[in-house]
C-alpha cells in the first residue's frame, strides 16, 4: 500500500476504510467460516472490522493488511468460541503416504511420469486468473466442498499471507501435516483451473 | 532421479524456499530437463499469486452493515 494511502487509512478516513471493507471482507468471512461455522463468520467479522477501525492507527504497514486483518479475525473466532464455551477441534489427521491422496494422482504413470501433462495456462495477470465468472462459480463450489482443515489452512496462508509459524501455532498442527493439508488444497485448485484452461469448462 | 510425482510433490517447498540442498538441487536438475514440471511449477506460483484475488469483494449493502455498526460504536 502507498504510504499517502496507508498514512490517511491510519488518520481513519472512513472511506478509505470502507474501500477496505469492500476488498477484503468476503475473504475474512471465508477465513473464519472453518473455526466459527458459516452462522456466527458473519458477527465475528463485524466484530473484527470494529477492532480493525480502533487499531488502524497503529497498522504499521510491515505485513500485507489482509495479514493484519486476518490475524485480527482469527482473534476475534477464538474469542467468540470462548464466550460460547466451544473448542475449536482442528483435525490435523494425515495417512502414512499424504501425497497419494491428492487431486493430481490419476494425471502420472505407475512410474511417476506425467500421463496427463498440465495444460498451458492463459496467465496475463493473478488477478484475472481466478476472476472469470464461470471459473468463480466452479471455484465456490470447490471451497464449499472442500475438507474444513485444508480450507482452513489455504486461507490462512494463501489467501491471507500467515507465515507458517502462525499458522502452526494457531492450529497447534505440526508443520508436516499444515504442508500435507495445504498441498491437497492446491492441487484440487491446480486441477480445478487446468481443467478450465484446457476445455473452458469446469 | 526424481520423478515427476515427486516434483509436484516438493513444488509447494520449492516455491516458500523451504527445500534442503540436496533435494533442491535434484529438483532444479529434473526441472531443466522436463518441460511439464517446468510448466507446473510455473502454473502453480502464479495460481499461489491470484489465490487472495477468489473472493469477490464485498456488496454495497455489506459494506454500508459494517460501516453502520462502526458508526455506532464511534464517533466516526
Amino acid at each position: 500500500m502507498e504510504t499517502d494511502k496507508l498514512a490517511q487509512l491510519r488518520s481513519g478516513d472512513p472511506v478509505l476504510f470502507a474501500e477496505l471493507v469492500r476488498d477484503h471482507h468476503r475473504a475474512l468471512i471465508a477465513l473464519t467460516v472453518p473455526i466459527v461455522g458459516i452462522s456466527e463468520a458473519e458477527e465475528v467479522v463485524q466484530n473484527a472490522w470494529l477492532k480493525a477501525y480502533q487499531a488502524i492507527g497503529s497498522f504499521a504497514g510491515k505485513s500485507a493488511i489482509r495479514t493484519w486483518l486476518g490475524s485480527i479475525a482469527i482473534n476475534e473466532a477464538k474469542m467468540q468460541l470462548r464466550q460460547r464455551k466451544r473448542e475449536w477441534l482442528f483435525s490435523d489427521h494425515s495417512s502414512e503416504d499424504p501425497y497419494t491422496e491428492d487431486s493430481l494422482a490419476q494425471r502420472f504413470t505407475g512410474q511417476g511420469q506425467w500421463q496427463h501433462p498440465p495444460a498451458l495456462w492463459h496467465l496475463d495477470s493473478p488477478e484475472s486468473l481466478l476472476t472469470g465468472e464461470q471459473l468463480a462459480e466452479c471455484l465456490e463450489r470447490l471451497l464449499t466442498a472442500m475438507p474444513d482443515n485444508q480450507r482452513c489452512i489455504l486461507e490462512m496462508r494463501d489467501a491471507s499471507g500467515l507465515s507458517f509459524d502462525e499458522i502452526c501455532s494457531e492450529l497447534t498442527v505440526s508443520s508436516a501435516n499444515a504442508r500435507v493439508l495445504l498441498h491437497r488444497a492446491r492441487t484440487q485448485l491446480f486441477k480445478l483451473v487446468d481443467h478450465y484452461e484446457e476445455t473452458g469448462e469446469c | 532421479m526424481l520423478s515427476c510425482r515427486d516434483i509436484v510433490n516438493h513444488a509447494d517447498q520449492l516455491l516458500d524456499r523451504d527445500l534442503g540442498i540436496s533435494t533442491r538441487v535434484a529438483v532444479r536438475l529434473h526441472l531443466l530437463l522436463c518441460r511439464h514440471c517446468r510448466r507446473y511449477v510455473k502454473q502453480l506460483a502464479r495460481l499461489i499469486k491470484a489465490i487472495p484475488f477468489m473472493h469477490n469483494k464485498a456488496t454495497e449493502e455489506e459494506v454500508r452493515k459494517v460501516m453502520d455498526c462502526i458508526h455506532s460504536h464511534s464517533n466516526l
